[in-house]
């Protein structure tokens, strides 16, 4: 009977999105916590409209990202698990469990949405299950983030050069900001670098992502493609992988970056930013700008995020974005209620509201919510939240790779950019050498992945 | 008599060497057998209750042979076994060494003595998180507070310390000393205590300096707790991931990763549990020989006095 | 006796006495300066802590030695519960030491229990059941927290405080049992055989003659039980789910949520919850001495 319920909202998504059950049931759910109190009210707000809305009851813990992250593991390990889980950046866990058929099919969740959702989004929700040997929907896309360029409008100002001259290819980006120290440095900044380069192996993601967007610029996009199969042979994809490992390299024996950036962890390019220790950085989300709001000299007027433009050669960039939301694992006892408020979530309208609380840090899956209520996110007094919004929803954008194989996620997880950028640096390697030994156990790791 | 004066009289009595008899000599009768029973209860009762199935399920968790291929694979794996071994030799047994001199310096009757031993455990008192991320912050090679100390005090400017594999490793080693360091030496100094001061005192009469009595009362007398506490450390520090985590994050390029940290990864950052089990289980070979060892000494246990 | 040797003899008595006094100074000096390295050694990283504390907000990491503006402010923050995270600071207080008061009586309860008939109760086999704690440890604890979060389950002990009280008493107790057992031997079992003879039964023994014994070794090992569940997080957020039960060890790894937090808090918040361990071992630092007046009292 359920079943039929829910297939009958499924074909009247837009117009009653929710089924009011006659018996109302529990579903237990586990959500992270936001980066400010408004995200943690506004998933709170969701929920209450929902339990009303629905008359189904939701058992909802807010747990902070570090123990939903350890106690998704432990459920999805021992078998104990909870109806639903809401994470902001869930590329950590669902491409493996997708893989081992851990997860439950959201398709009929997600497939009255599809043509509303950016690619991306569809993208970063579909994932690979061995059992069935097919792709299909294992994450509701809410919330997407991208990695903008974090700069000090006011040190730029001091080393006499304007924002506005910022170029608009991504090296040439670089090697502009990087003019900021020799002035800044005579003007008595002692200890100032200009660029907050994470060339770490420490920390989750900074040193990726950024390796990542290098090798985007490059051209180098290709290296892992949506049937997840790996592509360093290809002779693009390995000069744009040189290419990047040089540049970034060459900045830091050129002495503009921090000689600690070697071993920065996730919060020290962050601390280094506010302490203007450096004069930019390009880091996720909006965090860096909101962190500061309370100080409004610099959150209006002496941060400035700008949005990648145009790759090395010339072409539009697209950036990678990161999709959240929600999953349910498989042996969940309230599989249909799950669904339902995910599909009571994705509407457009309870997205916007939802993303609103938290100030934008996270943006719509959908891409049309912030044409719609332009007011908030296209002409806000906020002036981080433009370049935002345009470089993570308005431009193309493309997906992170690990929706495509959890051998992505392990290539990473093993830092084996950050270890390149470590072997020219440190041991003096050939940077054609480092990046064919990155290479080769990329190789390694992704072929122990057989699809089909 | 009442029992206590009893207990006094026999106290006194003690440094006369005498053949040790046990209490209940002839084996436990009757009622005292049921008490015997009654006070292992409690312990039995949690063993079978949270110990075996957990046990059980993370050997059966670590126990594919494909997940051993993998980790070898890994080539971080080396690293880390060389690292743990570092860790654990180093970190364990340079810290137990001055946790017994230690020990003997806070024997000594001083009024600053028992305020200088509050101080002294603040280190462990403080929650692990934020004492790691604070020596992780004190290293900082920008503005870290032992470079602004050095060139405060000196002019110099100190080297970036977390860029060097060896300094990384010696500061999460250094890390692990200073949290740790105090409960050692408080288990070390109720050993101390419970030496009997009349063999000391005996010891004097007899002629012998401090130094003699040191080698000869005090070092045979510790010398079990100190094997035991060693021992017992060294299964601690293969679990300890919070110093390597927090002050070197594995880094420079995962060249200070243990295996406890590996695991860790392994299982929380690419939810991998298993194999995350399997990466410390690959200690066992380590571990093993420890724990009978450890079994062995505390089965040794008649007579030691 | 003639002159000379008189005179020597005086001279070397004033000669020894003042190596005396130069060795005991001497012995003083050094002792002084190992006091003065030990502080700096424990302080140190701590100060950085209060550095951190009472800074605000925007001169974290100015890299001053001493904060250029020092503010209470987020003591304050803590103690007023006025930021997010820290909204059931007192509550989660509360939760502390409910659980490591908890953890550190069960563990000495039970643990003295099985130390004492083991050790000097001699119950045969009694070894089995020290090798079997030894298994505990087999597994590093970080490791064993997802057999233990699914046992909990089955036991239908999800999200109650009593789950972390037990996970954590495990892991306490099979060191105390060891520490006991060493600790025990210097006890002697002349003592247990006299009150035996005075007709007292084995729970008199334990708790009249045993316990106040072994007191450094219980205050050891009942700091090292409060410690571990007064600061350990990972079984206190995995066994439970609502912030109602979250003791502050958790509350803190909050902070961890993003590569933004205002690190002042938290260091505030660090220094305020190590507070409470201090202050009860020090008002229980007199026991750490008993053993010696009890085990040599003279005639």
């Amino acid at each position: 009977m359920l079943s039929g319920s829910v297939g009958l909202a499924a074909t009247a998504a837009l117009s009653r999105p929710y089924i009011a059950n006659a018996q109302a049931k529990t579903a237990v759910c586990w959500l992270n916590q936001g980066f400010i109190p408004q995200e943690d009210e506004a998933m709170k707000k969701v929920c209450e409209d929902y339990m009303k809305a629905s008359g189904n009851k939701l058992d909802y813990s807010i747990m902070p990202f570090m123990a939903q992250n350890q106690k998704t593991i432990s459920a999805l390990t021992s078998g104990d698990v909870p109806d639903l889980v809401f994470m902001d950046a869930p590329s950590s866990i669902l491409p493996q469990n997708a893989w081992d058929d851990k997860l439950v099919d959201v398709s009929d969740v997600v497939k009255p949405y599809e043509s509303q959702l950016a690619e991306s989004a569809r993208l970063c929700s579909t994932f690979y299950n061995k059992a069935t040997k097919s792709r299909s929907y294992y994450l509701c896309p809410i919330k997407q983030g991208a990695t903008p360029f974090h700069v000090w409008g006011d040190l730029v100002e001091k080393a006499g050069m304007k924002i506005s001259d910022v170029p608009k290819k991504w090296d040439d980006i670089w090697n502009f900001l990087k003019q900021t120290q020799a002035p800044l440095r005579a003007k008595g900044m002692r200890k100032i670098y200009a660029l907050g380069l994470q060339v770490t192996t420490v920390g989750p993601n900074d040193g990726n992502n950024l390796f990542a967007h290098f090798l985007i610029a490059n051209g180098g996009e290709g290296i892992v493609t949506p049937d997840g199969k790996l592509h360093t042979d290809d002779p693009k994809v390995r000069e744009a992988a040189i290419k990047s490992v040089e540049f970034m390299t060459n900045l830091y024996k050129e002495g503009v970056v921090p000689p600690e950036a070697l071993s920065w962890n996730d919060a020290d390019d962050n601390n280094g930013y506010h302490e203007k220790l450096f004069v930019a950085d390009f880091d996720g989300t909006l965090s860096t700008e909101l962190a500061m709001i309370k100080d409004k000299q610099a959150f209006y007027h002496d941060m400035v995020t700008l949005a990648p433009e145009q790759k090395n050669d010339g072409t539009p960039m697209k950036t990678q974005v990161g999709t959240g939301g929600g999953y349910i694992p498989k042996g969940a006892k309230n599989v249909a209620v799950a669904k339902d408020f995910m599909k009571y979530f994705m509407q457009p309208q309870v997205m916007n509201e939802n993303l609103k609380g938290g100030l934008g840090r996270w943006v719509p899956a959908i891409p049309q919510v912030v044409k719609d209520d332009a007011a908030f996110w296209l002409k806000s007094d906020m002036p981080c939240l433009l370049p935002y919004v345009t470089e993570a929803v308005l431009n193309p954008t493309l997906p992170v790779y690990e929706g495509f194989t959890p051998a992505w996620g392990q290539a990473n997880a093993e830092q084996l950019w950050g270890q390149a950028h470590a072997d020219v640096i440190k041991n003096g390697m050939k940077v054609a050498d480092a990046v064919d030994k990155a290479f080769k156990r990329t190789e390694q790791i992704f072929a122990k992945m057989t699809f089909g | 008599m009442s029992v206590t004066q009893q207990a006094i009289a026999v106290g006194q009595g003690f440094a006369r060497p005498r053949p040790v008899r046990r209490a209940w000599f002839s084996g436990i009768h009757g009622a005292d057998y049921v008490w015997a029973i009654a006070f292992a209860l409690p312990y039995a009762a949690i063993f079978f209750a949270f110990v075996v199935y957990p046990i059980a399920f993370g050997l059966w968790m670590g126990s594919d042979p494909a997940l051993y291929d993998e980790l070898f694979a890994d080539p971080r794996y080396l690293t880390a076994v060389v690292n743990t071994l570092l860790y654990v030799g180093i970190g364990v047994n340079l810290k137990m060494f001055l946790a017994f001199l230690l020990s003997g310096f806070f024997m000594r009757k001083r009024w600053w003595s028992k305020a200088l031993l509050v101080i002294f455990i603040l280190p462990w008192a403080t929650p692990a998180l934020p004492a790691y991320m604070s020596i992780h912050w004190f290293l900082n090679g920008q503005w870290g507070m032992l470079n602004n100390i050095l060139y405060t005090l000196f002019g110099i400017d100190g080297p970036v310390y977390l860029n060097e594999h060896w300094m990384g490793l010696g500061a999460n080693i250094s890390a692990y000393i200073w949290k740790t360091l105090p409960f050692w030496t408080i288990i070390l100094l109720a050993g101390r205590m419970s030496v009997p001061q009349e063999l000391y005192e005996a010891a004097e009469v007899d002629g012998a300096t401090g130094l003699r009595r040191f080698a000869h009362i005090t070092v045979p007398m510790l010398a079990n707790l100190y094997l035991v506490c060693t021992l017992l450390d060294m299964v601690f520090a293969l679990g300890d991931f919070n110093a390597t985590y927090f002050v070197s994050g594995g880094g420079p390029a995962m060249s200070t990763e243990v295996l406890a940290t590996l695991g860790i990864r392994y299982a929380f950052t690419v939810a991998l549990p298993r194999l995350g089990v399997a990466a410390v289980m690959s200690a066992l070979p380590l571990l093993i020989p420890l724990v009978i060892l450890l079994m062995r000494k505390l089965r040794m246990s008649e007579g030691q006095l | 006796m003639s002159a000379t040797t008189a005179v020597r003899r005086v001279g070397h008595r004033l000669h020894s006495r003042l190596h005396y006094r130069v060795r005991r100074y001497g012995v003083e000096g050094v002792c002084l300066l190992l006091g003065l390295a030990i502080v700096i050694w424990s302080l140190t990283p701590i100060y950085n802590m209060w550095l951190i504390a009472l800074s605000l907000h925007g001169d974290i990491f100015s890299g001053d030695l001493w904060p250029s503006n020092p503010s209470l402010e987020s003591f304050r923050v803590v103690i007023y519960e006025d930021f997010w995270y820290l909204a059931r600071f007192w509550h989660q207080f509360g939760n502390s030491f409910y659980v490591g008061l908890m953890v550190t009586f069960l563990t000495l309860f039970i643990g003295s229990l099985a130390s004492f008939t083991v050790g000097r109760m001699r119950l045969r086999n009694g070894w089995m059941l020290t090798n079997a704690a030894l298994m505990t440890y087999v597994i590093p604890a970080s490791f064993l927290a997802i057999p233990i979060y699914r046992i909990m389950q089955i036991y239908g002990l999800g999200d109650h405080l009593v789950s972390v009280i037990m996970a954590l008493t495990t892991f306490a107790t099979p060191y105390a049992i060891f520490i006991f057992s060493q600790y025990g031997k210097s006890i002697p079992m002349e003592l247990d055989e006299s009150a035996r003879i005075d007709g007292a039964n084995p729970w008199q023994i334990y708790f009249r003659i045993y316990l106040p014994l072994m007191s450094p070794a219980l205050v050891a090992v009942g700091t090292y039980a409060l410690l571990l569940a007064w600061n350990e997080y990972l079984y206190n957020f995995l066994l439970l789910s609502s912030p109602e039960s979250m003791t502050v060890a958790v509350a803190l790894a909050q902070f961890l949520n993003s590569d933004e937090s205002p690190w002042n808090y938290m260091m505030a918040t660090a220094i305020i919850y190590a507070l409470p361990p201090i202050i009860l071992y020090y008002g229980f630092r007199r026991h750490m001495a008993a053993g010696l007046t009890m085990g040599g009292v003279k005639g």
